[in-house]
């Protein structure tokens, strides 16, 4: 696999606005952002209406997703452009969401919105009209996907990546800075983790470092051992889907999962190891 | 400035979505170590751009969109902080804040 499987930059995005057969899909943190202003054709998923089931913890199930991506004209030959703001954080974790459904031919807009806005690129904000298709999803692809079982049994096992700030890893704050500090569980980290904050991956203007960058940043950096499989894993794993892009899409480690019950669940888990302080 | 101040315009949210500028608290800050802000150009907010935080050793840590007034805002730990602000047109702008446990820092930052 390489980087044009699976990247597209924004001159290619421009230069292929409204081709049949690919679709622009917005999923942003900001679930507003979209009906502010995005590129012409996309059409926006909400990470939390559309992709996450509204009484449970878990994501809309296969006839949930088939549904979803049939309303929005999405069929199974589309090649699916993912983009979103804050480095991409939740268009990643759609293109895991994506994969995770057996979606193969999607790509993530390498820089995002931002990188699109800081270009002064147009935005528009009429919403696409696209027909409905009957789109068929897969059995969720379990081999990208770590449950909580599968993180108390990798301690001191496997590759351990906890992509959160500092602050969070250490125990010292609960959530990203850019919200409240509100969640009642435990801080800290799961033993044995190494920290790696997810945006470590990403330049200022959203781009994902080079191969050869990243590499040096998870192997010679933080130590991970390239030979053994990784759990990834965040807050409510979003960030940790962006490193699961990275590890998995970029450079081709065969056997990552993304924990999306990450420290939401761990930290209030009954029994379990925690350990505080900074990352060693 | 009261609790939360401007800077956003939703209520507070459980999930880890923020709207453009950041979420608003309603209840007070309490333990909340908040920086927050606008940023404006020649008198005018600026809505379309970033305000970016780093640590001590220049490390990224959270982002949000500016608001529709320029605004953003942070929940840090207690300590020191740069702000950047990325915007259309290569606009790059910084400074450094100290954030303190029960209280807001505003910043009004000009581009």
């Amino acid at each position: 696999m390489t980087r044009s499987d699976v990247l597209v930059d924004a001159d290619w995005v421009q230069s292929h606005l409204g081709d049949p057969g690919i679709v622009l899909v917005e999923v942003d943190e900001d679930t507003s952002a979209y009906d502010k202003g995005h590129i012409k054709g996309a059409v926006k998923l909400d990470w939390k209406k559309d992709l996450q089931d509204p009484v449970r913890r878990d994501f809309v199930d296969r006839a949930g997703f088939e549904a979803l991506l049939s309303a929005r004209g999405i069929s199974n030959d589309d090649t699916v452009i993912l983009y979103g703001g804050n480095n991409n954080w939740f268009a990643a974790y759609a293109y895991w969401y994506f994969k995770l459904y057996g979606h193969h031919n999607v790509k993530l807009l390498d820089g995002g919105r931002k990188k699109w806005e800081l270009d002064s690129r147009e935005m528009v904000t009429e919403a696409p009209s696209r027909s409905a298709t009957s789109y068929h999803a897969k059995e969720q692809d379990k081999s990208i996907r770590a449950f909580r079982d599968d993180v108390v049994a990798a301690i001191g096992t496997l590759n351990l990546v906890d992509v959160r700030s500092p602050d969070e890893f250490a125990g010292r704050l609960l959530a990203p800075a850019h919200l409240p500090q509100e969640q009642a569980q435990r801080g800290g980290h799961v033993p044995t983790a190494k920290n790696v904050p997810w945006s470590k991956a990403a330049q200022e203007d959203g781009t994902f470092k080079s191969d050869d960058d990243l590499r040096a940043l998870y192997g010679d950096e933080a130590g991970l051992d390239f030979g053994r499989d990784t759990i990834a894993y965040c807050r409510i794993g979003e960030r940790s889907a962006h490193t699961w892009f990275v590890l998995h899409e970029l450079l081709g480690q065969p056997n990552v999962k993304n924990y999306d019950g990450s420290w939401t669940e761990y930290g209030s888990l009954v029994g379990v190891p925690i350990e505080l302080g900074d990352g060693k | 400035m009261p609790a939360g101040g401007s800077g956003g315009s939703s209520p507070r949210a459980s999930g880890c979505g923020a709207p453009a500028g950041g979420i608003k608290i309603t209840d007070g800050i309490g333990t909340q170590a908040i920086v927050q802000g606008h940023v404006t150009s020649a008198g005018t907010p600026v809505p379309s751009g970033y305000a970016r935080l780093l640590n001590t050793d220049g490390e990224f840590v959270a982002e949000v969109p500016l608001g529709d007034d320029g605004g953003f805002i942070f929940y840090a730990a207690p300590g020191d902080w740069t702000l950047r602000v990325l915007a259309p047109g290569g606009i790059r702008s910084e400074c450094v804040v100290s954030a303190q446990k029960g209280k807001i820092t505003q910043l009004e930052l000009t581009v």
